[in-house]
């Protein structure tokens, strides 16, 4: 058996005395999707800020490909292969389609000392790249602020795989979206697994993760609920240890006799 | 080429979710379109009050006072689009310059450094880069608003004007950059001129004419092959035909200017409008699809009411000129004579009644075709009305050749348009081969306007000399400003740079998610705008000489306020170097038109307040309808 994609041993983060996190294990192969599920304040994203090279983890190791890797800043992380789309901060949005899907890597032809863009090619290929995510964008001219959040979405997606990510981390991409944009990002979703990147799916909707992940793993305040590959849950253990199982128990009885 | 087609092909198919946008809605969406058309309609205001507003006296000077505005507009534009402004530009062009100065100077124990000016100026240079430099720095690392920042440089510069003018020539106007070396060889790339009267040109009216007629000729069938569908196979009749009426255009040219009588005139005005009108036709007949279904005359109430309001006003505007009498000239409200509240009346109400009367076409172009064509005739016949009530009611002569014949002109324009949009089929969907032909005519009419205009102002003729033309000078650094301009322009919008300064100005955390360097760029951004006030510095340098120590001091409001009304957001983002052009000409036209119609320039500023005000609302509006068009 080859190495996981991206490997993550037993990872701790510290703020002076307090616990962020506390020895989270997972790993993502290319070609499957790992959800982190959590609920506000479980640690998400911590543990986002360590994969995409924001922070530094306190303790443990991250592996890519069986190799030990250290994240010295968002850029190294990206060209290291890791890409993180954010929830908001993913576009500009007044800028066009074709211009966000290149931004601050556009391809460039040159004559002399002068560079420009090469905005046929830009144009051509942020067309077919959102093709292969299955939405037909006739105009890339047009600015993304016109498009809606799923879209939006699903051009950062196209984005990462374009420039070669090998781990796609997706921060709550659902959690702003209605029922139906939901699931047309899950589907993009699916259309990046299928392209054979890694995806870590980070959300707080158990019903969101059920669908599309191989791989769960459950944070809550700080610490790992389990790592469970996809035929050593059910979609109701999900959803109660989700929910805060015993805890919700206790709410429950707690309302009931007020 | 068999690609070409395909695009086509999927152009056509792959749609149905987009409704194809036409081509004045794609002009729309550009930032600076309202700025373009607001400088337009002020230009026109102000030739019409004022006789030598529109000679090349007053382009000239409407040029120069936008030259150092406008590089400073653009280079802020480009900042505000990065999402940070700059107070201290306005200062820092004349600190520049008197730092030139200095540099320069030699006075002996206490002033000046004496040195060549080869070597000052790269040196003046360097420090400007360096206000830049810091500038940027300073706002980035305190991550302090740069309002706060760059208003603290900018009393740092104000005072240190005042300071070391003092300290060195114990003046506070540091003068005679014309005393220092290498004077005669930089004199001439910031400050030579070229004086028209010394330029004679025997057959520069053919070339104007030539330029102009032809150029607009393009520019109409570009916005043809824009909107029409086009053939799969060409009509050879058609070319045919087009090229009879080619010919008949000339013919009538060549009978205008043979004879000199009314007779003559109309037989030419006749045969040149047929030849048009037919031309046009012939032009549609040989390269788009006909209509297969013409479809009936269809008149709503909507259609209607804008069509008999616009009637209305455009009555009112003509009775109202007709009753009032144009003999008296006495003042009975502020500037106004009862002549000008005439003049006033008949253009708010016509361009009102002639407004009303574009939107019942455009309501009555979501009918059929044939109620638009209708309603096209319409309009052209009352513009032709307007036409011939101006030449029948004005006394100077300005309005009877000038204004007759440009309305003749859009009236003529409205009827072929009528004509030929009932003929031939709507394009509903993308062509990029119609839409490269239609982009090169466009181009070509341009540039051949352009070029018509420009041989005009740059040269005079020996008839004009004679009738006595007051001289009009052109100063190099409207070359300047349009260099900075253009050069501007091609950064934004085609270079990693341009895309950069979009990106940092629109969501500066998304930008540096990606990996744009957010600092680095607004910092090179600061030093574009010191670079440009460096720029400036050197020309006011060079065309006054002596330099006060407040040269400069405030001007930065009004080059924000040429930013804004060019369509650029105060909030960055969104906007356009060519529109901080366009909006510092506009201002510059306001400057020199006031003066210029006799009023007193203390209402300039009123002016200015306005046409703030107004851009900024008309920008808004224009976006949001772009943005929803879309």
């Amino acid at each position: 058996m080859t190495a996981p994609t991206l490997e993550i041993e037993n990872i701790s983060k510290f703020y002076g005395n307090i616990n962020a996190l506390q020895d989270i294990t997972t790993s993502v192969d290319a070609g499957k999707v790992t959800c982190v599920l959590g609920d506000n304040g479980a640690g998400k994203s911590t543990f986002i800020k360590i994969l995409a090279g924001a922070h530094k983890q306190s303790e443990g190791t991250i592996r890519m490909d069986g190799e030990e890797v250290n994240f010295n800043s968002p850029r190294d992380a990206l060209a290291k292969g890791i890409a993180t789309v954010y929830q908001d901060l993913a576009m500009v949005p007044l800028m066009s389609v074709w211009r966000n899907f290149f931004l601050g890597a556009e391809p460039t032809k040159s004559f002399g000392p002068f560079k420009w863009i090469d905005v046929d090619t830009a144009k051509r290929v942020a067309k077919e790249e959102m093709a292969k995510m299955g939405i037909d964008i006739r105009d890339t001219e047009q600015p993304v602020g016109t498009l809606s959040g799923g879209e939006r979405q699903s051009v950062a997606i196209a984005r990462a795989a374009y420039f070669g990510a090998k781990v796609l981390i997706l921060d709550e991409p659902t959690s702003a979206l209605g029922v139906k944009q939901s699931g047309v990002v899950l589907k993009y979703i699916v259309a990046a697994r299928q392209r054979g990147l890694a995806v870590i799916f980070i959300t707080h909707n158990p019903h969101h993760a059920w669908p599309v992940g191989d791989r769960f793993m459950i944070l809550n305040r700080g610490r790992s609920l389990g790592n469970f590959a996809k035929d050593e849950i059910t979609r109701d253990e999900l959803v109660t240890m989700m929910a805060g199982g015993a805890e919700l128990e206790e709410l429950t009885h707690e309302l009931e006799s007020a | 080429m068999s690609d070409e087609n395909s695009t086509a092909v999927a152009d056509a198919t792959s749609d149905e979710r987009l409704a194809y946008r036409g081509v004045f809605q794609r002009l729309l969406v550009r930032p600076e379109i309202g700025a373009i058309i607001g400088a337009i309609a002020i230009w026109i205001f102000f030739w019409a009050v004022s006789v030598p507003f529109g000679t090349a006296g007053g382009a000239s000077n409407i040029l120069d006072l936008s030259a150092t505005l406008g590089i400073m507009a653009v280079a802020v534009s480009m900042l505000m689009i990065g999402g940070e402004f700059d107070l201290s530009s306005g200062a820092a062009t004349g600190a520049l310059g008197i730092a030139t100065i200095l540099l320069v100077k030699d006075t002996g124990a206490l002033g000046g450094a004496g040195l060549n000016m080869s070597i000052a100026i790269p040196l003046s240079l360097a420090l400007a880069l360096f206000i830049g430099w810091f500038n940027g720095t300073m706002v980035e690392r305190t991550s302090l608003p740069s309002f706060i920042v760059t208003l603290g440089t900018f009393f740092i510069l104000k005072g240190a004007k005042l300071g070391i003018s003092k300290l060195v020539v114990d003046q506070i106007q540091v003068g005679r950059i014309d005393e220092g070396a290498g004077y005669s060889f930089w004199r001439k790339i910031f400050a030579s001129e070229w004086q028209r009267n010394d330029h004679q040109f025997g057959s520069r009216d053919f070339f104007y004419t030539l330029g102009i007629v032809g150029g607009f000729a393009l520019l109409v069938l570009a916005v043809h092959e824009y909107n029409y569908a086009r053939r799969k196979v060409l009509n050879n009749a058609g070319a045919a035909l087009t090229a009879v009426a080619f010919a008949g255009g000339i013919a009538g040219i060549v009978i205008l200017h043979a004879t000199d009588n009314t007779g003559g005139n109309y037989l030419g005005g006749i045969v040149i409008a047929v030849s048009t009108l037919v031309g046009l036709f012939g032009f549609g007949w040989w390269r788009f699809e006909p209509v297969a279904q013409r479809g009936n005359l269809h008149i709503d109430q909507q259609v209607s009411k804008s069509f008999g309001l616009g009637l209305g006003l455009v009555a009112l505007g003509a009775i109202s000129a007709v009753t009032l009498d144009s003999a008296s000239s006495s003042d009975f409200f502020l500037l106004i004579t009862e002549q000008g509240l005439r003049a006033m009346l008949f253009v708010g109400l016509t361009s009102a009644g002639i407004t009303f009367m574009i939107i019942g076409v455009r309501q009555a172009s979501t009918t059929n075709p044939l109620t638009k064509s209708t309603g096209l005739a319409v309009l052209a016949t009352t513009i032709a009305a307007i036409a011939f009530l101006v030449r029948s009611e004005s006394a100077s002569p300005k309005f009877r050749g000038a204004a007759f014949s440009l309305l003749l002109v859009g009236a003529l324009l409205a009827l072929s348009w009528a004509v030929t949009s009932s003929c031939f089929e709507e394009r509903r969907f993308a062509h990029t081969a119609a839409d490269n032909t239609g982009r090169l005519l466009a181009l070509v009419g341009s540039l051949m306007v352009l070029g018509g205009a420009v041989v005009r102002l740059l040269f005079t003729t020996a008839a004009e000399i004679e009738r006595g033309i007051s001289p009009a000078k052109f100063s190099v650094r409207i070359v300047w400003f349009l260099s900075v301009a253009g050069v501007a322009t091609w950064v934004l919008g085609r270079t990693k740079f341009g895309s950069w300064t979009f990106a940092v100005g629109g969501n500066k955390d998304a930008a540096r998610q990606v990996g744009v360097p957010a600092a680095r760029t607004k910092t090179q951004l600061f030093m574009i705008v010191s670079s440009a006030a460096w720029l400036v510095g050197l020309l006011l340098a060079f065309r006054l000489n002596t330099l006060q120590s407040g040269t400069g001091d405030g001007l930065e409001f009004e080059y924000i306020i040429a930013a804004v009304v060019g369509g650029t957001m105060l909030t960055g983002g969104y906007g356009s170097a060519f529109g901080g052009a366009i909006g510092a000409v506009i201002m510059a036209i306001s400057k020199a038109g006031i003066p210029f119609s006799g009023w007193n320039s203390d209402w300039r500023f009123v002016f200015l307040g306005g046409i703030l005000l107004l851009a900024v609302i008309a920008n808004n509006f224009i976006r949001d309808k772009a943005e929803a068009s879309r």
